[in-house]
């Protein structure tokens, strides 16, 4: 039976290690998408065509979000379960009366928790530069809170695997960020020339910024259930693997 | 007593074929102090941390309060409290923050005047709003022990509790020790420093190569295997000595102007010997003008067993 106590030190710990940092935190990003919008917003996207008749400022909000979102739970989560590791404070984890269920929900939850305030802030800091209304609120929610579950898994995942923090970084900076900037977060990937529309389609970020700009504007590059479908695979496939890994052990328990 | 814990047939094989544990066989009974003897890398810290949940053994069985560990380690490990040898701990937060998360993590209510009594208990109190980067090498052992402690466990593992501190913390802390132990704290320690064994331990386990060589009672052992030894400095050298001497344990040393006795159980036994030895020095016209003994200590005893084991090998 799942120890919610535990869980919830477990929650409220990461976020308070997040808090001790909360000026970098958030004014990263704020700065961040400020710069977005002033160079693709102002400066390009003012001689850039409607894309499916939404203004191209507005048009790369959600491939923004999604660019942000990815990078900073994947982090989060990653170095929540790896600096334990690193420290050797993993110690008390392993050896408290807590399982997978405990642990993943109090890291990755909080991982989600952080995210969910990042994308608040770049929506509300995308709202002094455009101005955009979201088609289904709902439902974006929904797909944000998925797709920063699948990747704060991902993260965990991440964390356990690194034993350096080159590897804790090689991931993100050299798969992650490319793909997302390949993925269409500042266009659509019909303006590609052929083949590389076709091309384009093996990156599965395009799936996941074409989700959250259909829940935005009710259109994208892909329909919106495959991107549903891949996100819920995803997040299938890191579960199983952390099983696993809880599971044998793998990297955990010498 | 009612064992509080029991390991059988426990092994680890580490990848690469390291034997760290060896079919280890213990019995821990509730309440005790039981100190754990080993050279660095005799299998100390991999025994622990295969109760704990920190090493997955290859083989055997631990059971712990009648849980098997296998199975049912939610019940077991929420009683059981380990205080690692490395200082690891968050080292931004403060330290009553670190010692309620402890609490919280292993499934407790927050109560903050538990916390308070362990933070006072531990000297600790006037400290609890300082992150622990900046308190004292001493002071970050006793916040580990705090978080050890912050649960109630009823079985405590101290993973060598006094490395690297100085000889005043060192007392301090066989004092929190004896304190735990009031409260009817069952411990097993670890340590390098014999000294502390014989001051604390109710018995004692000595382990070499992952296999657990001896364990018994720390008065039994010393009965066993204790030797009080003295040195007589004779007034006149001499070559040999009247039967009436050499019944005893003794031997002519350093060119026959010291003679060497090495008898007696650690009981006192061969103090009454050593008196008896001088009476009969004295009967049979062989003067002396000093007179040096000593019991051996568990360091001793240690040390004599560790070297027989490794001739034996």
């Amino acid at each position: 039976m799942i120890s919610w106590r535990s869980t919830w030190s477990i929650y409220t710990r990461e976020l308070m290690r997040f808090l001790r940092t909360a000026f970098q935190s958030v004014l990263a990003p704020v700065l961040t998408t400020s710069l977005y919008f002033i160079v693709f917003g102002a400066a390009i996207g003012g001689r850039m065509p409607d894309l499916g008749g939404v203004d191209y400022g507005a048009f790369i909000i959600p491939g923004l979000l999604m660019l942000t979102l990815l990078g900073e739970t994947t982090s989060n989560s990653s170095f929540g379960i790896y600096m334990p590791r690193f420290t050797g404070t993993i110690y008390e984890l392993l050896s408290a009366p807590v399982g997978v269920a405990e642990t993943l929900i109090g890291f990755v939850g909080a991982a989600m928790t952080k995210s969910l305030i990042l994308a608040t802030i770049i929506l509300l800091t995308a709202r002094l530069f455009v101005d955009y209304s979201i088609a289904h609120p709902l439902l974006a929610v929904f797909y944000i809170m998925l797709v920063a579950a699948a990747f704060s898994l991902f993260g965990f995942i991440l964390g356990i695997w690194a034993d350096n923090f080159e590897k804790l970084g090689i991931i993100p900076m050299l798969f992650l960020t490319p793909l997302t900037f390949l993925g269409g977060t500042f266009y659509s990937i019909d303006m590609l020339p052929k083949p590389w529309d076709t091309i384009a389609l093996a990156n599965p970020i395009v799936y996941l910024v074409s989700g959250l700009r259909w829940t935005f504007y009710g259109s994208g590059d892909v329909d919106i259930w495959i991107s549903f479908s891949i996100t819920l695979g995803f997040l299938a496939i890191c579960v199983g693997v952390i099983a696993y890994i809880f599971k044998t052990g793998w990297r955990l328990r010498a | 007593m009612d064992p509080i814990l029991e390991l059988s047939g426990l092994s680890k094989v580490y990848p690469g074929g390291l034997k760290a544990l060896d079919d280890v066989d213990l019995t821990i009974r509730k309440g005790e102090i039981f100190a754990l003897l080993g050279p660095n890398g005799a299998g100390k810290t991999t025994l622990i941390g295969a109760v704990c949940g920190l090493v997955r053994p290859s083989s055997g069985t631990i059971r712990a309060f009648g849980h098997d560990m296998a199975r049912d380690w939610r019940g077991a490990r929420s009683r059981i409290g380990l205080v690692p040898q490395e200082l690891s701990t968050d080292m931004f937060e403060p330290v009553h923050r670190a010692v309620s998360y402890s609490r919280g993590l292993f499934g407790l209510a927050p109560d903050k005047a538990r916390i308070e009594e362990i933070l006072r208990s531990l000297s600790l109190w006037d400290k609890r709003d300082e992150r622990i980067m900046a308190l004292s090498g001493g002071m970050k052992r006793r916040v580990l022990i705090a978080k050890a402690l912050a649960h109630e466990p009823d079985l405590l593992f101290l993973d060598e509790p006094t490395a690297g501190v100085d000889v005043e913390l060192r007392k301090g802390m066989w004092a929190i020790i004896d304190e735990m132990r009031s409260r009817g704290v069952t411990i097993i320690l670890t340590t390098h420093y014999i000294e502390e064994a014989e001051m604390m331990a109710d018995r004692v386990g000595i382990i070499n190569r992952g296999r657990l060589l001896m364990v018994d009672e720390k008065d039994a052992m010393m009965a066993r295997l204790g030797r009080t030894e003295a040195h007589i400095t004779l007034a006149e050298p001499r070559s040999s000595l009247p039967p009436q001497i050499a019944r005893f344990p003794v031997e002519l040393e350093e060119s026959g102007t010291s003679l060497r006795y090495r008898g007696g159980d650690g009981t006192g036994k061969g103090k009454t010997e050593v008196a008896d030895l001088t009476k009969a020095l004295i009967a049979a016209g062989i003067d002396y003008t000093g007179i040096d003994t000593r019991e051996s200590s568990l360091e001793d005893i240690f040390v004599t067993f560790l070297g027989e084991e490794g001739g034996a090998a």
